[in-house]
């Protein structure tokens, strides 16, 4: 790639490459105004940056990255974390032992359980805070670490974690694309995330306010059905 | 009213007629205003003022001079041209009878001799 005006190659490659934090469209403007103009590598970075900046910070101005990060990858984190270590537990009986009906039911039950809950809190925070999806995966990673630095071998661990970190990246990868569930499937997973809940009785309501509300909050937002 | 900042955004705009964009604006701004411009801010401002309704923008054709890239055009409204007038006056007003404003601004167009 050539260098632009005033600028080497290797500034004009930071340059690109820290555009790639602005939205595709604005990318192009910007990086089109610093082409035409002479003002170097350092001050286009610093341009770029700034921008980047400022429209992050504009994004923090709504109720929305609060309420994707604090309000639900925070919480539901350590809920999940709770739920991994329950459902994992669950599934070692099993295995570890002479299977049992009620340890089938109970491995499957906190298994889909995690599951559909992850799914669904990762939906609402890739629908609601697409821009600061950042802030979000720090707010879920960051108490997961702790734990894991806390009390290493005590029961917790990265694969128990993945339970929940896997159905969670794909419905925030759901949510980032689509934004809104159609009725039926929303209705379902909200149904069935309390129903399980209710069922398995495990935690008290203090989870059910950390991990059923998302469910509800999909029904209460999605697409209408097309008559 | 406007902010000042947000007065020489218009004004730049309003200069460059037709050719009114990003790195002209900012080039503008820095040659006559005497301060620096980071794009960051121009954007920003840009966005506000848009979104008041005192400015335009679209986007313009490809050109070859900026790599194959766009440019964000910019019109100031008939909204705008009048937010921009009242700064105006409002600060030639302010500095009459100033030790700075005394020799060099002159009444108002409309005022009474």
């Amino acid at each position: 790639m050539r260098s632009q005006r005033g600028v080497s190659v290797v500034g004009w490659r930071c340059i690109e490459a820290a555009a790639g934090l602005l939205a595709p469209l604005e990318r192009e403007v910007v990086l089109g105004d610093l082409a035409e103009m002479d003002g170097g590598a350092w001050r286009g970075l610093v341009d770029v940056l700034g921008l980047a900046a400022r429209r992050q910070l504009a994004l923090w101005r709504s109720w929305r990255p609060w309420a994707a990060s604090l309000g639900l990858a925070l919480p539901a984190s350590l809920f999940l974390m709770g739920w991994s270590v329950a459902a994992s537990e669950a599934v070692s009986s099993l295995l570890g032992g002479p299977p049992h009906v009620r340890l089938v039911w109970l491995s499957i039950s906190r298994l889909f359980l995690v599951i559909c809950w992850a799914w669904m809190a990762g939906f609402v925070v890739g629908a609601v805070a697409r821009g600061t999806l950042w802030a979000s995966v720090f707010a879920c990673c960051a108490p997961c670490l702790h734990c894991l630095s806390m009390w290493p071998g005590h029961g917790l661990s990265f694969l128990k974690l993945l339970i929940f970190a896997l159905p969670g990246l794909w419905g925030v990868w759901h949510g980032r694309r689509e934004l809104r569930l159609g009725l039926s499937l929303a209705v379902f997973l909200a149904a069935m995330g309390t129903l399980g809940f209710l069922i398995s009785g495990k935690g008290g309501w203090m989870y059910s306010c950390g991990l059923l509300w998302p469910g509800w909050y999909l029904t209460a937002t999605a697409r209408p059905r097309q008559v | 009213m406007v902010g000042e900042f947000e007065y020489l955004i218009l004004s730049a705009a309003a200069h460059l007629g037709e050719e009114a964009y990003g790195a002209a604006m900012r080039e503008l701004i820095e040659s006559s205003g005497g301060r620096t411009c980071s794009l960051g801010a121009l954007y920003t401002t840009l966005d506000r003022l848009e979104a008041k309704g005192l400015v335009e923008t679209w986007m313009s054709a490809p050109t070859q001079q900026r790599g194959g890239r766009a440019k964000r055009m910019v019109r100031v409204t008939g909204k705008g041209v009048r937010a921009a007038r009242e700064f105006y006056e409002a600060v030639i007003r302010i500095s009459l009878g100033t030790a700075w404003g005394e020799s060099r601004l002159g009444c108002l167009p409309g005022d009474a001799v």
